[in-house]
């Protein structure tokens, strides 16, 4: 249970938020919940839709809207690598092929081992430094193949 | 008067209220602009992007703020540079619409063809086909070819159950959000939301039940598409093939205006009720109904249905021929020597419960109602009960309602949607009064509680108060029930509540008055027609109990007349069983809760040999020598009308007047309000309460000592324990029992 | 007036033995069956897919384009445990009453899956007006040989679509 786990976190959240208006509060909830569990388990949406008083059909959607909110379990790196147009022009989509290979995975995919999960995303905002990834929400810029290998090679 | 505005719409000049909506002035003048998510009982989202219409607003000079003329002094219009919604676009002043340039007419196929690019045309087997939106906006404005490959189309999911009674189709879905709307806006059980985004939209539910909502069949009335299908209805006909009668729904005292769909059929010696449908009525349901009445029809065509007069032979009971009964039911009332009980229930229609009443008193019996019926207040909502002109739709800022005693959403689900729109959007106060908490408790500004049955005590205690809540609001409506109240204390609730009206004010004004939860259909006009005994004669030597319904104790009698639909427990202790008809086989008139008479019409034909209780008291008359000559309700209802004093303005004529109603429905307009029924068959009318005609005196209330029978009255919930909609598993097992609550 | 008859009988006659030798227009109906035209209308048939799945779709677009109100569906919805026909819908009741029907062809017109062909064989005969109401088990081909009839147990998904692509229209036909 999400509310003994991280009653601390919560009451916090809650506390930035007034009472009548807890409904605001569900994106930091949801971010407690996946860091807690990895991604945002069905239990744990209901647990956050009673906390703040709505229905889980209405945190399940925000979950489902918000791409960094992961319905299912992820790898233990998250990579998001942009395919948005100014980086394809800079060769994103040879690149993410270049990284399914390496990784023996498609995108939207875990490796077996639970290591990796590799995402395509839209723009995020580092277009000058094309092709770019964000592993776990950490930047990596101006990729190739050499690169983006060395750096999965290096992670532990 | 809101102030008017003129805009002009394809060169119509038209005045409509400031605020209204391009793609509403419109329609007023007859351009039908074409619409997939807006509807005009929602707010506007402008998602479909259907209804794009070229916009232009007179130019104003910055400098001097006046509007700039041309050389005929004309306004000089200014068009926006792209084309605007027509359902987001409130009108004002001297706007000019254009619909019928071809830049709207090739924005309209566009958007067809975008949307067709994801529908996968299975039209021949969708339920909606013949009634579909997309199909006739395509017809009329779609491109006549597709530039796709059919085996290219987007594949998706085909048979989601979104809970036990309504199926999703994610292909067919164009993703308009009418259905979260209504679930949002109107029902307020938001169990339907959108998730992920783009071309991955989808509807889900992640409720828990699934998709639960006492409302949820409204939602495939409003679909565009055949999204949303009912589980009653899948596959069950084509639109084309139903045949549609005009009703009046039976399960609770609103009183909804539906359509029966029927169609021919191989059981059932021909035709069966296929599905229900809201039919627009805006001072009763608008263009809604609830699941009940919606789904609970198959009881027209059950197997318990009696069909041929039975009567009892050696201990059995045996068919028997209507000559037969009819002389032995005479014969044995003649030979009672007036030592008998005539019991009616409430879903007996009024012209059959006048009959029933004529004759019981002719033959001196003891008039009653069964005694579920809550027969002790009807008087007290005749004289108090809201205004004849009364009309939910003015309830709001200023006005208080006040719910004592009263589950409004359990009760009369329909009326708890029209107090909420009340409240919540119209800003009408709301104070409640129970002793647990109900759905409309959410939107209450003042919350008080009472012990369990202590509903009479509490308002006298609160008299003070509450009087002084209501001087101070416009119009006063007051909601109650008789939840764990016998009788007597019931009377005793309706009658300081009343007071209170008198004491405030309000006793008598239009928007004003006393709105029971009664149990069913024809409780009020039982009532009013049959003027009941309230007591019950400790034994007789003839009980006819005429449509009691559920197995109840009769008083002891040596010989049981039972007038009943169905094959019921009480038919097993009949001496005579006389068949009768259900509100879908006959035609007749029910009064409402709130006193609006209403007629409806015959759809389906009689089951055997049952016939109409008018018939068969009738038929009884004659043999016991009375010269009783009515051919059709109607004939009783002039002699009734004649005889009530109440019902003396009312017609069959009348009460089949029919008014144009905003939003348009029906056959043309099914993509602007869905595919509710438009109403043919008579708005009805309410009769005048005795507080508006006379000045009333206040009642003399002394509150009788609590009983265990009136405390064990639990709540009447029309969605309770043992009343499955639908036989289920799931449903049956997360339903609490109502005596483990209580 | 009497010369006249004797002079006509032998014409008469030579008609009458010139016809007595020629093969009769006539047939035993229904025993014996002339060759038709492979366009003629006759009675109709409920066509199957080279697997065994009906085509019918119980969509009742042939009832809707009916002039003579001669045709009766009902439907009812397949599972992947009991699939009559590909999609979701099947026909649970048809029958038609050939006694009303005018073999006008319009239910062939109607029908969006080529599932009802009127074929110019086994016409309906019978002496009581029931035994023309042909229902669904009259009016279904059998599968083709070696293939199961319906219902069917299929594999979730293969089966997601109504209207499956037309095969390409033999010419030759």
């Amino acid at each position: 249970m999400l509310r003994e786990k991280r009653a601390q976190d919560i009451e916090k959240v809650l506390a930035k938020y007034p009472p009548e208006r807890r409904r605001s509060a569900v994106m930091p909830l949801l971010y407690i919940a996946q860091e807690e569990y990895g991604y945002c388990t069905p239990e744990a949406i209901r647990e956050v839709a009673e906390i703040i008083g709505c229905d889980p059909t209405e945190v399940k959607s925000i979950v489902g809207f918000y791409t960094m909110f992961y319905e299912q379990p992820v790898g233990k790196y998250v990579i998001d690598v942009c395919d948005d147009l100014p980086c394809a022009l800079r060769g994103a989509d040879r690149f993410v092929s270049h990284c399914e290979k390496k990784l023996g995975i498609r995108v939207g995919e875990t490796t077996p081992d639970g290591k990796f999960t590799l995402n395509t995303v839209m723009c995020i905002a580092a277009c000058d430094r094309a092709p770019v990834l964000q592993i776990n929400k950490q930047y990596r810029y101006a990729l190739d193949e050499q690169t983006f290998d060395r750096m999965i090679d290096e992670l532990p | 008067m809101a102030e008017l505005v003129n805009v002009t719409i394809d060169g119509v000049t038209v005045a409509v209220p400031k605020g209204t909506l391009v793609v509403d002035a419109a329609k007023k003048i007859g351009n039908h602009i074409p619409v997939f998510c807006y509807h005009p009982k929602l707010k506007p989202v402008g998602m479909c992007r259907m209804c794009l219409v070229d916009i232009g607003t007179p130019k104003i000079d910055p400098a001097t703020k006046q509007v700039v003329r041309d050389e005929n002094g004309n306004p000089v219009i200014q068009f926006m540079p792209k084309l605007t919604t027509a359902c987001t676009t409130p009108v004002s002043e001297g706007m000019v619409v254009r619909t019928a340039t071809e830049q709207v007419r090739a924005a309209r196929e566009d958007i067809l063809e975008f949307l067709l690019t994801s529908h996968p045309l299975d039209c021949p087997i969708c339920d909606k086909g013949g009634e579909c939106p997309l199909q006739n906006l395509t017809l009329a404005h779609g491109p006549g070819v597709s530039r796709f490959d059919y085996d290219a189309k987007f594949h998706n999911e085909k048979h989601v159950p979104l809970g036990e009674l309504i199926f999703l189709d994610r292909e067919r879905c164009i993703q308009c959000s009418r259905c979260i709307r209504f679930q949002d806006e109107i029902a307020d059980d938001h169990v339907l939301q959108f998730h992920d985004r783009g071309r991955g939209m989808e509807i889900i539910t992640f409720s828990d039940p699934p998709f639960d909502s006492y409302f949820g069949g409204n939602t495939t009335d409003i679909c565009p598409v055949g999204a949303l299908t009912t589980a009653d209805f899948r596959f069950k006909a084509r639109p084309w093939e139903l045949q549609s009668a005009q009703s009046i729904c039976t399960h609770c005292a609103v009183g909804c205006n539906i359509t029966l769909n029927t169609r021919l059929e191989t059981r059932h010696g021909g035709f069966e009720i296929k599905r229900v449908m809201p039919r627009q009525n805006e001072w009763v349901n608008e263009i809604w109904i609830c699941d009940k009445g919606r789904y609970v029809h198959h009881f027209t065509r059950s197997e318990d249905r009696l069909h041929l007069p039975l009567i009892r032979r050696e201990g059995r009971l045996v068919e028997s021929t209507w000559q037969q009964a009819l002389q032995l039911v005479a014969d044995t009332l003649r030979a009672a020597d007036g030592e008998i009980v005539l019991m009616v229930g409430d879903r007996i229609p009024n012209e059959d419960a006048y009959l029933l009443g004529q004759l019981g008193r002719a033959i001196g019996a003891r008039v009653s109602v069964s005694p579920n019926v809550p027969s002790h207040y009807a008087d007290v909502a005749r004289a108090f009960g809201v205004g004849k002109d009364a009309d939910f739709k003015r309830l709001g800022r200023g006005d208080l309602v006040l719910a004592v005693n009263a589950d409004v959403e359990e009760q009369a689900p329909v009326w708890f949607l029209r107090l909420r729109q009340a409240v919540v959007d119209r800003g009408a106060q709301l104070i409640i009064a129970h002793h647990r908490s109900t759905k409309l408790h959410r939107y209450a500004s003042a919350i008080h509680r009472f012990e369990v049955g202590r509903a009479p005590e509490w308002v006298q205690q609160q008299a003070e108060t509450l009087a002084q809540a209501l001087q101070a609001a416009r119009h006063a409506l007051i909601v109650f029930g008789d939840e764990h109240l016998d009788g007597p204390r019931a009377r005793a609730l309706a009658q300081l509540l009343a007071n209170l009206l008198l004491q405030s004010g309000h006793a008598g004004r239009s928007d004003s008055g006393l709105l029971p939860l009664y149990p069913h259909a024809n409780t009020q006009g039982v009532c009013d027609v049959l003027s009941p005994h309230t007591a019950l004669p400790p034994a007789a030597r003839v009980v006819w109990a005429v449509g009691v319904g559920d197995p109840q104790e009769l008083p002891p009698a040596g010989f049981y007349i039972i007038q009943e639909v169905l094959h019921t427990a009480l038919v097993e202790q009949a001496d005579v069983v006389l068949p009768s008809l259900t509100f879908a086989e006959r035609e007749g008139t029910f009064t409402s809760g709130d006193r609006r008479v209403q007629r409806f019409y015959r759809a389906l034909p009689a089951p055997g040999e049952a016939k109409p209780d008018w018939w068969i008291a009738q038929e009884v008359a004659r043999r016991l020598g009375f010269e009783w000559r009515y051919n059709s309700p109607a004939e009783i209802f002039e002699a009734l009308a004649k005889d009530v004093p109440a019902y003396a303005e009312l017609s069959y004529a009348a009460l089949s007047r029919v008014v144009e109603q905003w939003p348009p429905i029906g056959r043309e307009d099914l993509y602007y309000g869905g595919t509710a029924y438009d109403n043919t068959g008579g708005i009805g009318a309410r009769y005048a309460a005795e507080a508006e005609t006379r000045a009333l005196p206040p009642y003399d209330v002394t509150i009788p000592e609590p009983t265990i029978a009136g405390l064990k009255r639990g709540p009447r919930m029309l969605y309770r324990d043992g009343e499955l909609i639908r036989r289920s598993a799931l449903l049956r097992a997360r339903m609490v029992s109502l005596q483990q609550v209580a | 007036m009497i010369t006249e008859y004797l002079r006509k009988v032998p014409v008469g006659l030579a008609t009458v033995f010139k016809t007595l030798f020629r093969r009769p227009v006539t047939i035993q109906y229904p025993e014996e069956q002339k060759p038709m035209s492979a366009r003629f209308r006759g009675r109709h048939h409920l066509k199957r897919y080279e697997d065994g799945l009906e085509r019918c779709i119980g969509c009742a677009l042939c009832a809707a384009a009916c002039p003579a109100d001669a045709i009766y569906v009902e439907a009812a919805e397949n599972t992947n445990e009991e699939r009559y026909s590909p999609g979701e819908r099947y026909a649970k009741v048809y029958e038609i009453n050939m006694l009303r029907c005018i073999f006008c062809g319009y239910c062939e017109d109607a029908c969006p899956t080529n599932a009802i062909v009127l074929e110019p064989i086994d016409f309906p005969v019978g002496y009581t007006r029931e035994s023309l109401i042909y229902t669904k088990s009259m009016l279904l081909e059998p599968p083709p040989p070696g293939v199961p009839g319906t219902p069917q147990q299929t594999p979730p998904g293969k089966y997601d679509r109504a209207i499956l692509p037309f095969p390409p229209i033999d010419e030759s036909v």
